[in-house]
């Protein structure tokens, strides 16, 4: 009973363990290195990836939200630390254009097929 | 009739897809190290280089002038650069300079600022960088002009040269 208990006990550690170190990761693969080419601070190993991973890394350990620690990021490295734009009035174009361009294809589509039954 | 409508609702939304792009293209999507202009000061401290019990913070409270933080390392070649603006700054008094010695060794930086002068009031000691990521800095060497209300006026990363030191100056008056 008792190594069972253990066992349980390890299960659920290192469950957690890896869901923290999978957390931390894709917050890695978010953020870019600022100064590197192209590279996430995943992929980097240079001082400022990682000291960044450090901080990173407490702030969940500190159990902040992902939401909080792009935050922190973005206030103080603006917008471009994020490999995905946020939505604001200056990006909003380049979220609705895909979605616009479907739209009129389809209505181009559907108009065609009407007419050519017709 | 019905054509001449269709011409011109297609006209109007490849206008639409132009002027995007072409503003688009024209902002500057690359890296903006100005975020932190006009934003207040982070809450830091640090430990002393000279006395290891002595802790400095910023933002300074209560304090009536504008004053530089100055992030630098002995082994930053650039800080070498610099460093002759910092001491003209600090010789002539025209504004209080802070000192944050960043991945550095005591004696090093030590040795550093026996060789070419000390224009710091006071430096604090950033052994790991999370003090100077606090700040938003990318690495050594940068600058902060803060103003007496807590704020960074300016900001500059790399070495100090002499039209940083001219707009510096103009900030102070």
């Amino acid at each position: 009973m008792k190594l069972f208990a253990y066992i349980l006990f390890l299960i659920f550690f290192a469950q957690s363990a890896i869901s923290s170190s999978d957390r931390e990761i894709e917050i890695y693969k978010n953020i870019r290195c600022l100064v590197c080419q192209g590279q996430s601070l995943n992929d980097s190993n240079s001082d400022f990836a990682n000291d960044l991973k450090k901080i990173i890394k407490d702030k969940i350990d500190q159990n902040e939200t992902d939401k909080q620690i792009y935050k922190y990021l973005v206030d103080r490295f603006g917008d471009w630390i994020l490999f995905d734009p946020p939505i604001k009035i200056r990006t909003i174009f380049l979220w609705l254009i895909p979605g616009l361009i479907l739209i009129i294809g389809f209505y181009i589509l559907y108009k065609n097929t009407t007419f050519s039954q017709k | 009739m019905k054509n001449q409508y269709k011409i011109l609702i297609l006209a109007l939304v490849f206008l639409i897809f132009v002027l995007t792009f072409y503003f688009a293209l024209g902002t500057n999507n690359k890296n903006n190290t100005q975020v932190m202009v006009l934003k207040k000061l982070p809450r830091i401290e640090l430990t002393s280089l000279y006395e290891e019990e002595k802790k400095i913070s910023f933002p300074k409270i209560n304090y009536k002038n504008y004053y530089i933080i100055n992030i630098w390392a002995s082994w930053c070649v650039p800080c070498r650069d610099e460093h002759p603006f910092l001491m003209k700054l600090a010789n002539e008094n025209k504004v209080k300079i802070f000192g944050i010695n960043y991945k550095d060794s005591k004696m090093n930086a030590l040795t550093f600022l026996k060789e070419l002068g000390n224009p710091f009031y006071d430096i604090g000691i950033d052994s790991n960088g999370q003090n100077s990521i606090e700040l938003g800095a990318y690495g050594v060497p940068e600058t902060y002009l803060i103003d007496n209300n807590g704020i960074i006026i300016l900001k500059h990363v790399g070495p100090i040269n002499k039209d940083i030191y001219q707009k510096i100056l103009d900030k102070i008056k």
